[in-house]
């Protein structure tokens, strides 16, 4: 399991995922969630999502709910490793923003 | 009313394949169904294993529960297409998607030209073991059919090679990208 104080980069279809999946969802619903959050902006592949789904399950970010018997769809959520990953994103994003509202609005103004 | 057509697209022209398929409408082994040109969008995707085995297949109902439907499939291929107004494929432009894309199709390409390789050294080989100072019209045959499958074998590697050649420069170029882009 990954260690999440490690000082992870995320991809941004990693950490929408993560954030989508705060509720339980199934693909076609994390890529809808997505696509709201973002007010249509990112709009994830199938194929992109895939890799994001399969890769964090490996890492124990995300975890499938257990499938109900009339559904082929399988339902993911986060798990507290997941939420830790996200929270240290959005500490570097914080960061970014900071220092990048800092340099560049300054820089305007003179 | 559907129309069977048949054409041939070399492994390496997948991009031809795709863009050919955009501008006809509706896909089975390229029967064609009246449609409207450009309602779907294609995609030829290459995977790791072939179709059948549990990796693909959780992979494609993946796809299918997105609402992207398989219309196809030849060896490690698949045919994907979807409405292109609600299309669920990625445009392509991202380096992460390009490379991923890009070296499966190398991986596939370098596993071919091995196989290549190695029946062109065999044929080679049985040349010379057949070799006999009184032939028979069936070591004759089977010289005459290690020439043919070494002759064949090799052309078509000469044909390709500008292919590899190019899918080489674009892994290189993907990769640049990757330094700047996500």
């Amino acid at each position: 399991m990954t260690n999440p104080e490690e000082n992870i980069v995320l991809t941004e279809a990693v950490f929408y995922t993560l954030l989508a999946l705060h509720k339980p969802l199934h693909g076609y619903g994390i890529m809808q969630e997505t696509k709201t959050m973002s007010n249509g902006r990112l709009i994830l592949s199938a194929g992109t999502l895939y890799g994001a789904i399969s890769s964090m399950l490996e890492k124990g970010w995300i975890k499938a709910l257990p499938e109900e018997e009339d559904s082929r769809r399988k339902e993911y959520v986060i798990t507290d490793t997941g939420k830790q990953v996200a929270r240290s994103e959005l500490n570097r994003l914080h960061e970014l923003a900071e220092n990048g509202d800092r340099i560049i609005n300054n820089s305007q103004i003179q | 009313m559907t129309k069977t057509v048949r054409k041939i697209f070399f492994l390496w022209e997948y991009e031809k394949e795709e863009a050919w398929m955009l501008v006809h409408t509706g896909f089975r082994k390229y029967e064609f169904e009246k449609g409207t040109p450009g309602a779907y969008t294609y995609r030829l995707e290459l995977l790791e294993k072939d179709t059948h085995a549990p990796e693909s297949k959780s992979y494609l109902d993946f796809l299918q529960e997105t609402g992207i439907e398989i219309v196809g499939e030849c060896l490690n291929w698949v045919y994907l297409r979807c409405k292109t107004a609600d299309c669920k494929f990625d445009p392509g432009t991202r380096p992460l998607y390009k490379l991923t894309h890009l070296l499966k199709i190398q991986d596939f390409f370098n596993t071919i030209r091995l196989i290549f390789i190695i029946a062109i050294a065999l044929c080679i080989v049985g040349i010379f073991i057949l070799e006999h100072p009184q032939p028979t019209p069936v070591i004759d045959f089977f010289k005459g059919f290690c020439v043919g499958i070494s002759l064949a074998a090799s052309v078509i590697m000469l044909l390709a090679a500008p292919y590899f050649h190019h899918i080489n420069k674009k892994v290189k170029a993907a990769i640049k990208d990757l330094y700047t882009c996500s």
